[in-house]
């Protein structure tokens, strides 16, 4: 190939990687070492490092960085095997599997901030929990500091299992029924077919499962922005600590934000780091 | 090791079709059976419902003395091959092999060392740490063989184990199992739809057409004495020629005639089917080997009324012999095998094959003498198809 072709045909992947990866991501870092309000948006001055010194010694970032992570560390895995679960009991349904897996699609399909609400609802006074809660303790249901994360976390767990649910089922297609019809007669039971033929199969998927949802989790945004608001802020997670303190009206720091999100950038690459390691070995392996 | 019976097995699968009808095997310990027929006869179903693997609608199985109806395919005692192999791809060639070994629990020592003489029996020793992926076809068919004689079960269930490998190999495997489950005495059911591995493999061969058994028996009874239309033209080939005839008795001098060819039966032959003698001037259903015609002119001294008149059509000279096609002029009979070509043109003539020494100088579109060993040929019902005998 020569050198022309090979530009040829780079070049266009190349320019819109540039414009929409690199272009923004160094506009990040340098907008991150300058002092930059909101209401004074065109007068950056340079400050170096400052910003990150101060978001490191700002307790609330890492009351923030601690909640998101337990946020990401409890939904995903609970998530994946719940979806795992789900995905393996639709798989034995055999009659109108469409209808099952449409109904479990949904919260997944639902826009964000709807199935947020909708969820909201059900807490609300006059909803379904709320009432329950009222029936069973015989005191009103109250969202307080103390619930709200959790009702965050359930409501995470619901809204994106459906994700997980499917990508398994669809890998649970492709798994060929001879090889785990000899594993039943080779001797294993029902957990180690499990772990012997169908976990391995989809292996590649839950890699791929968790990296997605690991990612998506470390941004949780609206579901925080809803229930927790401004009432609530021990239950604000990354994002929203990072969208108040650069876009609030009041405070507009924008500086200080992009230097959040640099240190956002560099926190989900850390958390991945584990399954990027894993999922190069296995396609090194693969090659061999 | 253990006897297996099949007492009236039935299939219905959920959908209402009826797959396996009343099916009754006995298998001796150590015996190698073939299931053999057609595309979708039934001989997978039948096999996965001794494995476990379907369910049973009606019928006992016993393995041993132990009716297994209801018992788990893990708790049967059993191993099996798959078509497809169903390796394990995460494992390594020693992995898969022990994988039945580990779930029982067999110490790692004791393991190792069964393994390794899987292996050796089977000569993987080479590639006990390869995954299956870097395997050829051969190679993994070996392994699935390694896992299924590592525990010494009492039952081997092989379903179409060769079909994914290329002829050559197809032969050397065909014979290498055998020679495994001769030197282990494990009870095998073997299915299969190439009646050619079943003939050379089977100490026994079950014919198996639309879920109901057709004949059971030794390969050369089911040669040389086909029950019906069916196994007549399945077993063999090139397959039987099956033609329409009558046979007509002058005095002693019996004969048959097809369309306007006419082929002396001897007194002893006829005698040796009795029932013959009810079906004298009624048409039948003839059927004769392509192996029991020969070109006339090698033949001086074979009987002059038993022969037949034909000219000579696509001529495939095979080496070690040369496969003659030609016409008669009588009714052509469906044998009811799926499989078989069907017969172009109309059922007034019927498409033969010979089977000639390759020295026959033939040539194609000469009129030839064929001669034919009449006492060789088979007579059946033409309702029911079944042999006069
Ligand atoms: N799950 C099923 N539900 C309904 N019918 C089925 C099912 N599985 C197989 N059959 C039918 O049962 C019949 C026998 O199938 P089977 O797989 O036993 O055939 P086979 O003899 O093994 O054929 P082949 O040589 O092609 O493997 C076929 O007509 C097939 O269509
Ligand atoms: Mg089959």
């Amino acid at each position: 190939m020569n050198r022309r072709t090979f530009w040829g045909f780079t070049l266009p992947s190349v320019f819109v990687m540039a414009t929409l990866m690199v272009v923004p991501l160094v506009a990040t870092i340098w907008l991150s070492m300058n002092q930059l309000f909101l209401r004074d948006i065109n007068n950056p001055s340079f400050i170096g490092l400052d910003n990150y010194r101060e978001v490191l010694g700002d307790e609330e970032f890492w009351a923030a960085a601690r909640f998101t992570l337990v946020f990401v560390a409890i939904t995903v895995p609970v998530q994946m095997l719940m979806g795992l679960g789900v995905a393996l009991l639709l798989d034995t349904v055999e009659r109108v599997r469409a209808i099952y897996l449409a109904a479990l699609l949904l919260p997944f399909i639902v826009t964000p901030v709807v199935g947020t609400l909708i969820y909201k609802d059900l807490f609300d006074r006059g909803g379904l929990v709320a009432w329950l809660w009222e029936v069973i303790s015989g005191d009103p249901f109250i969202v307080t500091a103390s619930n709200v994360k959790w009702l965050i976390i359930v409501q995470a767990i619901w809204h994106v299992m459906p994700f997980a649910m499917v990508t398994f089922f669809a890998g649970l297609q492709t798994l060929p029924g001879s090889r785990v019809e000899a594993a039943s007669i080779d001797g294993a039971s029902y957990f180690r077919q499990l772990w012997h033929v169908t976990l391995p199969h989809l292996r590649v998927l839950i890699l791929f499962v968790a990296l997605v949802s690991i990612m998506d989790a470390y941004r949780v945004y609206d579901s925080v922005f809803v229930f927790a608001g401004s009432r609530f802020t021990e239950a604000h997670t990354l994002q929203v600590y990072t969208v108040e303190v650069a876009v609030d009206p009041q405070i507009g720091r924008v500086g200080k934000g992009n230097a959040i999100g640099v240190l956002n950038v560099i926190g989900i690459f850390v958390v991945l780091i584990p399954f990027l390691v894993i999922s190069y070995k296995d396609q090194i392996r693969e090659r061999h | 090791m253990a006897d297996v019976q099949l007492e009236k097995i039935n299939k219905i699968y959920p959908n209402g079709f009826h797959a396996v009808h009343d099916l009754t095997l006995d298998l001796a310990d150590g015996e190698f059976l073939v299931l053999v027929g057609p595309s979708g006869c039934g001989k997978s179903t039948a096999l996965r419902m001794v494995a476990g693997l379907e369910e049973i609608s009606g019928g006992d199985l016993m393995i041993g003395d132990r009716r297994v109806n209801d018992v788990e395919p893990r708790d049967r005692d059993i191993a099996m091959v798959f078509q497809n192999y169903a390796l394990y791809p995460q494992m390594s060639v020693r992995d898969n092999i022990g994988f039945p070994l580990r779930l029982k629990k067999v110490e790692k020592k004791a393991r190792k060392q069964q393994e390794n003489q899987a292996a050796g029996i089977l000569e993987l020793m080479e590639q006990m740490d390869k995954k299956p992926a870097t395997l050829s076809g051969g190679q993994r068919q070996r392994v699935a063989m390694g896992r299924a004689i590592v525990r010494r079960p009492s039952l081997f269930l092989m379903d179409e184990p060769l079909s994914n490998l290329d002829a050559k190999l197809r032969v050397q495997m065909r014979a290498e199992i055998s020679g495994i489950q001769r030197d282990l005495g494990v009870t095998t059911i073997y299915v299969t739809h190439d009646q050619v591995e079943a003939m050379t493999m089977g100490d026994r061969v079950a014919v198996l057409k639309d879920g109901h058994l057709q004949q059971v028996s030794d390969p050369e009874t089911l040669y040389a004495e086909p029950a019906n239309v069916f196994v007549a033209a399945f077993i063999g080939s090139p397959s039987m020629n099956l033609t329409e005839g009558v046979v007509s008795a002058d005095g002693d001098n019996y004969k048959v005639t097809m369309g306007d060819q006419t082929v002396g039966l001897s007194a002893s032959f006829v005698e040796s089917r009795p029932a013959l003698s009810g079906y004298l001037d009624k048409p039948v259903i003839v059927g004769f080997r392509p192996e029991d015609l020969e070109d006339a002119a090698l033949m001086p001294g074979h009987p002059a009324d038993q022969r037949l008149k034909a000219t000579v059509g696509i001529r495939e000279a095979l080496g070690a012999e040369t496969l003659i096609h030609f016409s008669i002029n009588s009714t052509a009979v469906d044998s009811g095998d799926p499989d078989a070509l069907d017969e172009l043109g109309d059922d007034s003539e019927t498409r033969c094959t010979a089977r000639f020494s390759p020295k026959t100088k033939v040539k194609r579109g000469e009129e030839i003498d064929i001669s034919i060993v009449s006492d060789a040929m088979h007579f059946f019902d033409r309702q029911t198809h079944l042999a006069i005998r």
